[in-house]
């Protein structure tokens, strides 16, 4: 076998426990990595991939409090931080395997299960690096964007290469599905099941059927896929995505609350019961999700103003029901100052959360505390770092303030 | 107390087991790096390495065993060049086939891919040459080829064979027929189109002594 060079290659290494960190360092360093870069959390990696870009990850499933490897892989690879040339390798042990493979949507290149020998690490690298270079054309396509080429690029590289058939087919139809050529995708993903029942193409033709409206259909998929890998949870995710489409709103809700309760630490589903609830007008359930999504933030991708602001807008309309409690508004003023703390540049966040502020005084009879924060938000206007209130909320306020 | 079931306990023992396995191993790889080079007792560490490594993938075997049994495993099928997967195999256990002085190979056409769950075939792959290792007087071959709708993987040597009177000594005293139980299991797991994997305990033609071939559905 040919050697692999790695003497140009940036490396990183995301492990908790000090002993097997020490050693995996030793076995990346006489490998000759250029350089290796240290994480001992899934949120310390995600700060160090923010900032550089690594040819290798090296990761341990199992990081201690924080996030674990899968939940890092999967919100990297979500929000693009790591293009698709980098290559992935998840460390195990014999009971984390499972979730690893089990999760279907966001695999990594490869793992290698505890305990291992420096030759066995440096073996399993030089192939997945070589497999890497082989759909290397393939991977610059989609980072690029450029899926027409993309789907050329692999269907070359099937051509060359039997037995990236399965990677390839894979890419090909994630394509069209991003494409929005839901019925090509359709027929690719059948065509593969027609053969052989894998479970990544059976989860892209039920995604294929959710877009062409075959929801029916696509929803038995899902059930089918839950049925045969107990850590796919994302199928959850898109049952209620099927529900929500049937306008089964509630059942929806129900769906993800199960789902959350497998995976608590997922920010994006926790989003997504919060936005839900909100449209169904559970306002508890909803500030339970988004005070979650909140918590969560910080450390992840997804760490935007949404986030924080449907947090506050749930106060505003939790208080118009009932009054809330001093706990509750203690909460609200947590939230409110991490707005403050990391958003206020932006003059639309800023008035949204002037305007929930607001309606939170307004619906605990807090006159004075409204027109003062009021007196803020307009003196921001005319200092042009907030946008106006609207005529809708002018209006409002003039009126409540009047009484 | 409420009485609990003694094959789970007796897995999640394993499990701690193994654990201690692997940082045991660890720790040898430390020593072994901290000694001077062609030392006196580099053979010794090596002996003792090898037998952690075998006490470790019998451990990885026993809790497949277990999930199989229980139904808790959930197979995993890809496609495989066996190109690569059994120079994968061979590579992992050739230094304990050296230490016994038998040679280990694998042959196969360079093109042939095949479907299977690619952990549980390690397992199944190490356990049967771990077995040949007792056996083998000179020489372990692993072949794969495709017959009809099937991947045969076998593990061949050159040993006295399969008899009918060791077969049952086997599955009675030894580890073996654990082993053979477990590989047993491991086929029939692989399902496709109807077609269940199987074993057959055959005598090796190219060899002369015990034939073990798997057969997975394709």
């Amino acid at each position: 076998m040919r050697k692999s060079d790695f003497s140009s290659q940036k490396a990183l290494l995301i492990e908790d426990m000090a002993e097997a960190r020490i050693m995996q360092k030793k076995m990346l360093s006489d490998f000759g990595f250029e350089t290796i870069e240290i994480a001992m959390k899934a949120e310390t990696a995600i700060d160090l991939l923010k900032t550089q870009s690594f040819d290798v990850i090296l990761s341990d499933y199992n990081l201690g409090n924080g996030k674990d490897g899968q939940q890092l892989l999967e919100e990297v690879r979500y929000s693009k931080l790591i293009p698709n040339t980098t290559t992935y390798l998840m460390v195990t042990a014999e009971t984390s395997i499972e979730m690893v493979m089990g999760a279907i949507e966001f695999q990594p290149d490869g793992y290698i299960t505890k305990p291992f020998s420096q030759a066995v690490l440096q073996r399993r690298l030089s192939k997945l690096l070589e497999t890497k270079h082989k759909l290397i054309d393939v991977n610059q396509a989609l980072d690029q964007k450029n899926l027409p080429k993309a789907i050329a690029e692999a269907y070359k590289v099937m051509e060359k290469y039997p037995s990236l058939e399965g990677k390839c087919q894979r890419v090909i139809g994630e394509c069209y599905l991003e494409m929005k050529e839901y019925q090509q995708a359709k027929s690719l993903f059948s065509s593969i099941l027609v053969n052989r029942k894998m479970p990544w193409a059976l989860f892209g033709e039920a995604r294929a059927c959710f877009y062409l409206n075959q929801l029916e259909q696509s929803e038995n998929k899902f059930r089918q896929l839950m049925l045969d890998n107990r850590f796919f949870v994302s199928a959850y995710d898109w049952l209620a995505k099927i529900k929500i489409a049937q306008k089964d709103n509630k059942a929806a809700q129900v769906i993800l609350v199960d789902a959350l309760e497998r995976s608590p630490k997922n920010l994006l589903r926790q989003m997504e019961l919060g936005r839900l609830s909100l449209i169904i007008e559970d306002y508890p359930t909803a500030e339970f999700a988004f005070r979650r999504a909140v918590s969560l933030a910080k450390h992840s991708c997804y760490n935007t103003p949404e986030v924080y602001l449907n947090h506050l807008l749930t106060f505003a309309k939790l208080s118009e029901k009932t009054p809330i409690s001093s706990r509750q508004k203690e909460t609200f003023q947590i939230t409110l100052k991490k707005v403050h703390q990391l958003f206020f540049d932006d003059p639309s966040v800023r008035a949204k959360s002037y305007s929930y502020e607001i309606s939170v005084f307004l619906n605990s009879n807090e006159i004075n505390s409204a027109k003062n924060t009021f007196q803020l938000w307009t003196q921001d206007v005319e200092a042009g770092i907030a946008v106006a209130p609207t005529d809708k909320q002018s209006s409002q306020y003039t009126l409540a303030f009047e009484v | 107390m409420k009485k609990m079931d003694i094959s789970t306990i007796l897995a999640s023992a394993i499990h701690e087991s193994k654990n201690q396995v692997g940082t045991l191993l660890y720790q040898l790889q430390g020593l072994k790096e901290s000694l001077p080079a062609n030392n006196a007792n580099e053979k010794r560490i090596t002996v003792i390495e090898e037998s952690l490594k075998k006490l470790n993938d019998e451990w990885v075997e026993y809790l497949y065993l277990y999930k199989l049994a229980s139904n808790g495993y959930e197979l995993h099928v890809d496609k495989f060049l066996l190109d690569e997967f059994l120079d994968d195999q061979v590579f992992a256990l050739l230094a304990s086939a050296n230490a016994k002085n038998l040679e280990l190979s694998y042959h196969c056409d360079s093109e042939l891919t095949g479907f299977f769950d690619e952990r549980l075939m390690t397992a199944v792959v190490g356990t049967a040459v771990y077995n040949a290792l007792r056996f083998a007087r000179s020489e372990i071959q692993i072949n794969a080829s495709l017959e009809y709708d099937f991947l045969v993987i076998s593990i061949e040597d050159d040993g006295q064979g399969f008899t009918a009177k060791q077969e049952d000594e086997e599955f009675l005293e030894s580890n073996t027929g654990l082993g053979l139980y477990f590989a047993k299991l491991s086929a029939s797991a692989h399902v496709c189109n109807d077609k269940e994997g199987f074993l057959r305990k055959e005598k090796s033609t190219g060899l002369g002594g015990a034939k073990l071939a798997i057969y997975l559905p394709q």
